[in-house]
């Protein structure tokens, strides 16, 4: 996977080449390559253990890792701070949702917002008095389809510290959305969602990748979901990438089945799942 | 040499009990003890009422106040406070056992008398007796310390490692999710771990007497050094406590020896021992680790799953909503009628009273300073009253020594406040919440003995003057002046709440790693909000100086500033209505108590301060918040209640039935409620 270009010819959006992390004995990843495509939906599956949010917390600049590096767009951010990686259009979400319990749903957009797109805000509100103001048109617009998208308009003004974990991770969506990323890594985003919740989230990134052409990472256990939605598929165990393609070409990987089935598991059962 | 190191071990010792005890508490339960330096000294001091006071044998009097009401005390604690901190948030243990040791001292004295005590006895018979060992006198009281730091921390260790009890509590430490999975009730375990704890203050507090005198600011002074060793220990590894405190107090017994004992530098190097400690074991471990938090060295990784964001549930929630329920009363015309019953109180109240409404305002200003730095960034600092005296000092030296306006002075020490502020800010960033309070604490101390004693800071004791403005000679002027300072400043929290930068500082304050992946700086954003909260202190600082025509640095101890905390969280630390409340409090009712009830009396007004940041364990949102909740609660009712009977009235027309609506009504409004 590694390389300037992915197989359509476009530029990755995000990349990360050779990366490898260890936690005191443990090789966590080891030599890692990854390409984001711009535009799209890339999966990212492996069973617990793999180093799934290990290599997210890498590319975020959330972790540091021992070696390889990180482009965003292009640049080489591999020395820049998870801030300034964000500034550059990198967001994500956590696995357990990682909230601020003392802002309304709508604070958590509007933040997002005023970062990435006015600064200035954050002296101007102090020292001009422009928080005593009507928020901005364009702000109140993109949070407002924000908040109508993810189906939280009615709890806009809630504060967050009392939701229930799927409402949590449509906020942390959102938060990431807002800022008008160019990607987003999503680590778990459906797990705690049901079904028709899980189809909702999952329609609302598909279409924004139209829409608004953002990449996504996405990380989740629920397999039929990443592979339905993704445009290519990247399989980890053990720290190591065991399989990468098309869906299609990663589900009938037998590494990718003895990954996630064991040798000595009847896989017929479950092999839809993969 | 020799001498100097046994007299150190003396000291040491008691430094290693102390210690221990911290240590213990806080791995089994997570709550760091700031109450213990008055614990340990509530059970010193019933020794000596015991046994010098009412003529108790000495071995009675020690079992009584030792092993008798050390641990009975601890689980009395346990059972009606500690318990319930299990779940809090770091912030609420903190407030919860610092208003704790604010107001034992207080019931101490209240119970067994202020009378001055010269040299309060130890474990050893009077007079006491001295062996001479390797050509140098060592007391009886000093083997004593010996002897039980030996006994007591080796039969502690040999009890850890080798019996049933003790492998209860490792397994509790380790984790207690797994614990209890396994049958084993942490709660049993917490009451026996509170008992020994407690045991241990108690035992500590009377061994300590003969060597710093028995008064409570002696102790805290102490047991403050004390959380030297416990941040040398990461607060977990009891050994390294150990042999940290034995080292802290044989570097103190050789400066003494070494130094000349009347030199100022001397006085000036012993209390800065213990920061020079801290600063070497936390540079060592953020220049290791990156960081150094209490949260990630606490239970298993089950323990870690399970706990609930922010560390605690109900507490967090509760203190987060605040400003959804009550905020509508609390920021809306609650600040604006209190400001004009304050605006009117200089006019309707006189002579020594209307001094106390300006005395007081200069405190609420210094309490902004804990609405912005806990309140809104949820960081415990515990040296606020050390920028109000910065500040004071500033404001003095400036207006009495350099000519300058008055009032501007005080704004330059703010200034210099948030200059200060911000390095501390920076120097605590990568610490937990535990980590911060204690160098702040430290901090204060270490500003107390070394910045406030110098004789052309403190003038001799006396202070240095500072005038009044020109314009505000009178104390009802005076008190329009502060005001006005405190309308600003409240202005600027309401303000900060509302921008951008209010909610980057909720944002790091919840999540630093969401508030990185949202594109916000923790650093800027902790060092200019640490700024903003000295920057007030400062200004009250120099506001208090004002009104006292004098500033006198050491009427801003840092102990002082653990009442400003207690006295401002009961009532509330997120609101600045609170701070106004807060500070007019504690201006004026340890005055009616002055004035009004007799002199024995006096201790009451710090014990109640204290008693009501305990309450916080169970109201997170302060006094004032809970209390606008339920008023809101309450007019929300009668308002559906009047809606109802709206309902029904109209229904009752439009049928133009017979039933009279007063009894339909009642019935209808049952259902209602229940609904």
């Amino acid at each position: 996977m590694s390389g300037d270009r992915t197989a359509s010819g476009a530029a990755p959006v995000l990349a990360g080449e050779g990366i490898s992390v260890r936690f005191g004995g443990l090789q966590a990843l080891n030599n890692v390559s990854i390409e984001v495509p711009r535009r799209a939906i890339m999966g990212l599956i492996g069973p617990n253990g793999a180093g799934k949010s290990t290599l997210i917390g890498v590319l975020s600049g959330l972790l540091t890792s021992s070696g390889g590096r990180v482009s965003l767009d292009g640049v080489d951010v591999t020395s820049q701070s998870a801030q300034q990686r964000a500034r550059r259009g990198l967001a994500r979400t956590f696995q357990q949702p990682e909230l601020f319990a003392g802002l309304s749903i709508r604070e958590h957009l509007m933040l997002a917002w005023r970062v990435r797109h006015d600064r200035a805000r954050m002296w101007q509100d102090l020292l001009l008095g422009r928080a005593w103001r009507r928020p901005d048109r364009g702000e109140s617009e993109r949070v407002d389809e924000l908040l109508e998208g993810l189906g939280l308009a009615r709890l806009s003004h809630a504060p967050v510290a009392a939701l229930p974990l799927g409402y949590s991770r449509l906020v942390e969506i959102g938060r990431a959305l807002a800022a008008s990323p160019k990607v987003v890594l999503l680590d778990e985003p459906l797990s705690g969602l049901d079904g028709q919740e899980s189809e909702q989230v999952a329609e609302v990134l598909y279409g924004l990748v139209g829409s608004e052409g953002v990449s996504f990472l996405l990380v989740d256990h629920d397999v039929d979901t990443v592979l339905e939605r993704s445009a290519r598929v990247m399989v980890l165990d053990f720290g190591e990438v065991i399989s990468a393609g098309t869906p299609a070409e990663v589900r009938s990987d037998e590494l990718v089945r003895a990954a996630y089935l064991g040798d000595a598991v009847d896989g017929d059962k479950k092999v839809g799942h993969v | 040499m020799i001498a100097a190191i046994l007299a150190g071990c003396a000291l040491g010792g008691v430094y290693a009990l102390a210690s221990s005890g911290l240590v213990i508490t806080y791995v089994s339960s997570g709550i760091l003890n700031f109450a213990f330096a008055a614990l340990a000294y509530f059970v010193a001091r019933f020794y000596y009422f015991l046994h010098v006071q009412h003529g108790w044998g000495l071995a009675v009097s020690a079992i009584v106040s030792i092993v008798v009401t050390g641990p009975v005390l601890g689980l009395l604690l346990w059972a009606v406070l500690f318990r319930f901190l299990r779940l809090a948030s770091p912030v609420v243990k903190i407030v919860v056992t610092v208003g704790l040791s604010v107001c034992i001292g207080p019931i101490a004295i209240l119970l067994f008398g202020n009378q001055p005590i010269v040299s309060p006895p130890g474990l050893a018979p009077q007079p006491v007796h001295v062996f001479h060992v390797l050509g140098t006198d060592v007391t009886l009281d000093q083997v004593i310390v010996y002897a039980c730091t030996v006994v007591i921390l080796a039969g502690g260790a040999a009890i850890l490692r080798w019996t049933d009890a003790g492998l209860l509590v490792r397994a509790v430490v380790d984790s207690e999710a797994m614990a209890s999975l396994s049958g084993i009730r942490p709660s049993a375990v917490a009451i026996g771990v509170w008992s020994v704890s407690t045991f241990m203050a108690g035992l500590a507090g009377v061994l300590a007497a003969p060597i710093i005198g028995l008064d409570i600011t002696s102790f805290t002074v102490l047991i403050a050094a004390a959380f030297a060793a416990v941040i040398a220990a990461r607060l977990r590894n009891m050994g390294t406590a150990v042999v940290v405190g034995l080292l802290m107090g044989i570097a103190t017994s050789l400066v003494q020896r070494y130094l000349p004992s009347t030199s100022q530098f001397t006085a000036d190097v012993i209390p800065s021992i213990p920061f020079v400690f801290i600063v070497i074991f936390l540079g060592y471990s953020l220049i290791r680790r990156g960081a150094v938090r209490e949260a990630q060295s606490l239970g298993g990784p089950l323990d870690r799953a399970i706990a609930p964001q922010g560390g605690s549930d109900a507490a967090l929630a509760r203190a987060a909503s605040v400003g959804t329920a009550g905020r509508r009363l609390t920021s809306g015309p609650l600040p604006l009628a209190l400001i004009v019953v304050v605006a009117i109180l200089p006019l309707v109240l006189h002579g020594l009273w209307t001094g106390m409404v300006a005395l007081g305002l200069g405190y609420a200003v210094c309490f902004l300073s804990y609405t912005i730095v806990t309140g809104e960034a949820g960081i415990v600092w515990l040296c606020q009253i050390t920028f109000a005296g910065i500040g004071a000092v500033v404001t003095a030296e400036l207006a009495t020594n350099h000519g300058v306006s008055v009032l501007a002075a005080v704004v330059v020490g703010g200034l210099v406040c948030a200059v200060l502020g911000a390095v501390i800010g920076f120097a605590t960033l990568r610490l937990g919440d535990l980590y911060v309070a204690l160098v702040t604490l430290t901090f204060g101390l270490l500003v107390d003995n070394l910045f406030f004693q110098i004789n052309s800071i403190n003038n001799f004791g006396a202070g240095i003057a500072v005038p009044p403005p020109a314009f505000a000679t009178s104390d009802t002027t005076l008190s329009w002046v502060e005001l006005a300072f405190f309308c600003i400043l409240a202005l600027v929290v309401a303000t900060l709440r509302r921008s951008t930068f209010g909610f980057a500082v909720s944002a790091v304050r919840w999540s630093e790693p969401a508030a990185r992946m949202t594109g916000l700086s923790v650093v800027a954003t902790k060092v200019w909000v640490s700024a903003l909260a000295a920057t007030a202190a400062g200004i009250g600082g120099g506001l208090i100086a004002i009104y006292t025509a004098a500033a006198v640095p050491q009427s801003f101890a840092t102990f002082s500033g653990l009442i400003w905390m207690a006295v401002l969280v009961t009532i509330g630390v997120r609101s600045t209505s609170a701070a106004l409340i807060a500070g007019l409090s504690f201006a004026f009712i340890p005055e009616i108590f002055a004035t009004y009830l007799p002199t024995s009396w006096g201790e009451v007004p710090p014990a109640l301060f204290g008693l009501g940041a305990v309450l916080v364990a169970r109201n997170p949102e302060g006094t004032l918040a809970m209390h606008a909740r339920q008023l809101e609660q309450l007019l929300s009712k009668r308002q559906r209640r009047r809606s109802l009977v709206d309902v029904i009235t109209e229904q009752t027309a439009e049928l133009g039935g017979g039933v009279a609506q007063a009894d339909l009504a009642p019935a209808t409004l049952g259902k209602g409620e229940a609904l």
